[in-house]
């Protein structure tokens, strides 16, 4: 009978462990290291302190005034003349304009019924232009 | 000289390999705790549009200096996911400017199309509290989007 010849298999039946502790610590160091936490973005001000309040001279500010359209009205100093802009001008404009005068300050003021966003955006066109010196206020 | 056990030393049989059948079991509990006890956010997100912008830069603070503030479209300001009005925020603020040695953060996080004044009487209650570094949260606008607009 060819049962008494039949050869023991040598291949285990169980399956392999070992490798397993490989495996998760394995999982458990990519998740380590790939979490990363998110970092807020945003444009970053300077407020004044409380009763700080510094007279400047007109022909230093140049105001940006922000209706509630969201067009731009741009006054240099003392001039009565107002030029309309997009929010998205106000870069270049401010890269000439302080080219020509560096204690140029800009005075953002906004109308009470703008939404936030158009003031974010003249804002992020200043920094965009390296501005530093800004004020924000509200239109009165 | 006797010979230790008359020479008929007994076979060990104690495994001379390190147990290694439960490490995986602690690997994977070790996986299992570091994924439940990952906090995010210590405050939830609010239904808010973020404003976007160009020049939004992280914010280069520790997380446990930045205080958030939300406010919604309404103008309703939420400070650690709860309500306040306007007029207690500088209340509120001010201890915990106070308390973190003047290095707190204020992340302003507004919805895009809330009107500006409350913008600005929340400027008036931070300058109260005497804060000084305020951050527009804002979300990075690609330079593609802009030329689209």
């Amino acid at each position: 009978m060819a049962v008494l010849n039949q050869k023991k298999q040598k291949v285990s039946d169980e399956i392999p462990t070992s490798s397993m502790a490989d495996i998760a610590f394995l999982l458990l160091i990519f998740f380590l290291v790939t979490t990363t936490f998110p970092k807020d973005k945003g444009l970053a001000i300077v407020l004044p302190e409380q009763g700080e309040e510094a007279q400047v001279s007109q022909r230093n500010i140049l105001h940006l005034i922000v209706q509630p359209t969201g067009i731009v009205d741009v006054k240099r100093g003392e001039a009565t003349q107002i030029q309309q802009m997009r929010p998205q001008e106000i870069e270049g404009l401010w890269r000439q304009e302080v080219t020509a005068n560096p204690n140029l300050i800009a005075a953002v003021k906004t109308h009470p019924d703008a939404a936030y966003r158009y003031m974010v955006d003249v804002l992020d066109a200043l920094h965009a232009a390296n501005a530093e010196r800004i004020s924000l206020q509200i239109l009165e | 000289m006797s010979i230790k056990g008359g020479g008929f030393e007994r076979k060990s049989k104690t495994s001379s390999e390190i147990p290694s059948s439960s490490l995986a079991d602690i690997a994977f509990l070790l996986l299992i705790f570091f994924m439940v006890t990952t906090v995010f956010q210590s405050d939830r997100d609010r239904p808010i549009t973020w404003p976007e912008a160009e020049a939004a830069q992280k914010i280069d603070e520790k997380q446990k200096n930045i205080l958030n503030i939300w406010m919604e479209r309404s103008g309703t300001v939420y400070m650690n996911d709860q309500p306040y009005q306007m007029e207690q925020v500088s209340a509120v603020v001010a201890p915990l400017y106070s308390g973190s040695d003047r290095a707190l953060v204020i992340s302003i996080r507004g919805d895009r199309d809330v009107p500006y004044r409350f913008m600005d009487q929340l400027q008036k209650e931070l300058v109260a509290a005497g804060v000084v570094r305020v951050v527009f949260a804002a979300e990075l606008e690609q330079s593609m989007q802009r030329e689209r607009r």
